[in-house]
């Protein structure tokens, strides 16, 4: 096998130029290189969103002898609108479910993100003993979502959780975090952000590091405080890694749903469930495919805007850059 | 400089934000330990009336833990082996080939960052049905095999390679694969380090995806197995056996990421995507 050799020795010009025939090789290799990771891509990530859109147009059918039916953009109205729908128990939620979504993921990303920030101030400085606490603040990145959740459904176990003996110890009435409607969306939003506190405190450590040090010697001198200091010379520099966190923090809430299999199942009556773990519950019924597609679809049209800025502020334009 | 080991007030609060956070790591660990029949109370937080490695005896025997480490095991190492070898190969072809077409091919393996593959579930479950993949260890690797994000990280670290030593290289005789083996990878292994450490930790957290396509215990990683115990010991409220579970799941890597701090941290750092 040294045909690709020879191929790609036709790529250096110092050499002499070889034959038709093996030019044509040398034509095909890069793209033998690239078929690999482009039909995998293709296979899992292209068709599916293809095939998902499709279906999302789609009634399937409820027997063995009926034929799926197009029902254009019905399912989509469906789900907003469960006043004439065959379904009413899928669009009863559904507006509720996305709304939890949203609610989740922005609170988390908010919360978050600017704790990260303050944790890398913190962190970014002279401390003993620094991979201790880093290694604390960090280490909730590394669980997998369902064992963070495990961790967390005994703290916030009804009678014999942690949460509840500490307020029990202080003499304060006891929560039910799990197992009603009103506490249940937040307490699975404090595990997130416990969860990914620490791991966008590393991007911003990473920003922290590459501020230029003399740029803080001169605002002391011209008698700047640490909180000027922050305000108009790390948060500006930091505005682009700033971007980025929120971008990546976004994209990642809008798909973190495992925890939910330990925190509730979504409950109680979907108070916390989520978009894409609703569409877990439900696709094992291939009756609800119609709409189990058309709710994928929205959730890509979601997270979409996060994906594309990100892809087009960060990724693509850096690509364009080293081109040149 | 200060030798004395004083703290100060930005110390202080970073140092309680550290310990708050290290509390449920500290209590799964304890209750791990502690006899299943003492459930914490007001006088006795920490420790129960004595030590017991009793709840991973029983966590042991209600699960086929050694299966559940072996598909792990598998189901991280074949994703990253076949991903080295994908990404190798696009990487290069993108960092230092001209061929027709090659940005549209760039941005059609692109399109896979903005299209998250984890949303794509009912769709690839289809598609692992119809290959005849369904409770096979493949079905849960193939679909992070083709990674736009290792082609990129590849295809930037090949550009920072000096073009001159694979020109010195193809002078000496050396074909495609021999200019990869001497000249390419050895000079991008922290690249590798990177794209290794993110890829294998975030497939061995994953569940989702493997629980949907498989169904026996002889293909399911560590986090199916600590879901179906989180099912059983929910009834009884076990909350032992449970955190005890959850230490097996979590310790490999957490104990991987003690010994090697810096490096996961600077290859999360340099991998926003996963």
């Amino acid at each position: 096998m040294d045909a690709p050799a020879q191929v790609a020795t036709s790529q250096l010009k110092t050499l002499p130029q070889i034959g038709p025939q093996k030019s044509l090789l040398a034509l095909l290799f890069p793209y033998f290189l690239v078929a690999p990771t482009l039909i995998l891509i293709f296979v899992f990530t292209i068709w599916p969103t293809t095939q998902t859109v499709i279906g999302s147009l789609y009634k399937p059918p409820l027997t063995v002898r009926q034929q799926e039916q197009f029902v254009g953009l019905q399912n989509y109205v469906d789900l907003f609108d469960s006043s004439r729908t065959t379904r009413p128990d899928i669009s009863a939620v559904f507006t509720k479910i996305l709304v939890n979504t949203l609610v989740f993921t922005t609170s988390t990303v908010l919360v978050s993100v600017p704790v990260a920030f303050i944790f890398a101030l913190l962190l970014n400085r002279k401390i003993r003993y620094l991979g201790i606490w880093r290694f604390s603040l960090f280490y909730p990145a590394l669980l997998p979502l369902i064992g963070a959740a495990s961790i967390w459904s005994f703290i916030y176990a009804d009678t014999i959780g942690l949460a509840n003996t500490v307020l029990r110890s202080f003499g304060l009435p006891t929560v039910q975090w799990l197992n009603i409607q009103s506490m249940s969306l937040l307490s699975v939003i404090i595990v997130i952000i416990w969860k990914q506190t620490g791991y966008y405190m590393i991007f911003y450590l990473a920003g922290l590091q590459s501020i230029p040090r003399d740029i803080y010697e001169a605002a002391d001198l011209d008698g700047a405080n640490i909180w000027q200091q922050i305000r108009f010379i790390t948060l500006p520099l930091l505005r682009r890694t700033t971007l980025f966190i929120m971008v990546v923090a976004f994209t990642a809430g809008f798909q973190m749903v495992e925890q939910l299999e330990a925190l509730g199942l979504g409950g109680p009556n979907d108070s916390s469930n989520l978009l894409l773990y609703y569409v877990f519950q439900k696709f094992s019924d291939p009756r609800n495919w119609g709409y189990v597609n058309a709710i994928t679809v929205i959730l890509l049209l979601i997270l979409m805007l996060f994906t594309v800025t990100n892809f087009y502020f960060f990724e693509w334009r850096r690509i364009r850059e080293d081109e040149h | 400089m200060n030798t004395k080991s004083r703290f100060s007030l930005a110390d202080v609060v970073i140092i309680t934000l550290a310990l708050i956070w290290l509390i449920p790591l500290i209590f799964t660990l304890l209750m791990s330990v502690r006899p299943e029949i003492e459930p914490i109370t007001n006088g006795n937080i920490f420790f129960g009336s004595t030590l017991t490695l009793n709840n991973y005896a029983q966590t042991w025997a209600v699960a086929p833990w050694p299966k559940h480490y072996i598909n792990s095991v598998i189901f991280v190492f074949g994703t990253l082996a076949v991903q080295i070898v994908t990404i190798t190969m696009s990487g290069y072809a993108f960092a230092r080939m001209k061929f027709a077409g090659r940005d549209l091919l760039l941005f059609l393996i692109l399109l896979q960052l903005m299209i998250p593959t984890g949303v794509l579930i009912v769709q690839n479950f289809v598609t692992i049905r119809r290959l005849g993949l369904f409770d096979t260890h493949v079905a849960l690797m193939i679909p992070y095999w083709g990674s736009a994000f290792g082609t990129l990280l590849m295809r930037q670290a090949f550009r920072e390679v000096p073009f001159e030593l694979e020109e010195a290289a193809r002078i000496d005789g050396a074909n495609w694969l021999q200019v990869m083996r001497s000249v390419y990878i050895p000079l991008s292994i922290p690249t590798y380090i990177a794209f290794a450490l993110v890829s294998i930790s975030s497939h061995w957290n994953e569940f989702l995806w493997p629980f949907i396509v498989t169904r026996s215990d002889d293909v399911r990683p560590l986090t199916v197995g600590l879901s179906k115990l989180l099912k059983t010991t929910e009834v009884g409220a076990l909350y032992g056996q449970l955190m005890a579970g959850t230490i097996l799941v979590i310790a490999p890597l957490v104990i991987l990421f003690m010994l090697f701090q810096r490096r996961f941290i600077e290859s999360f750092a340099s991998s926003g995507l996963k």
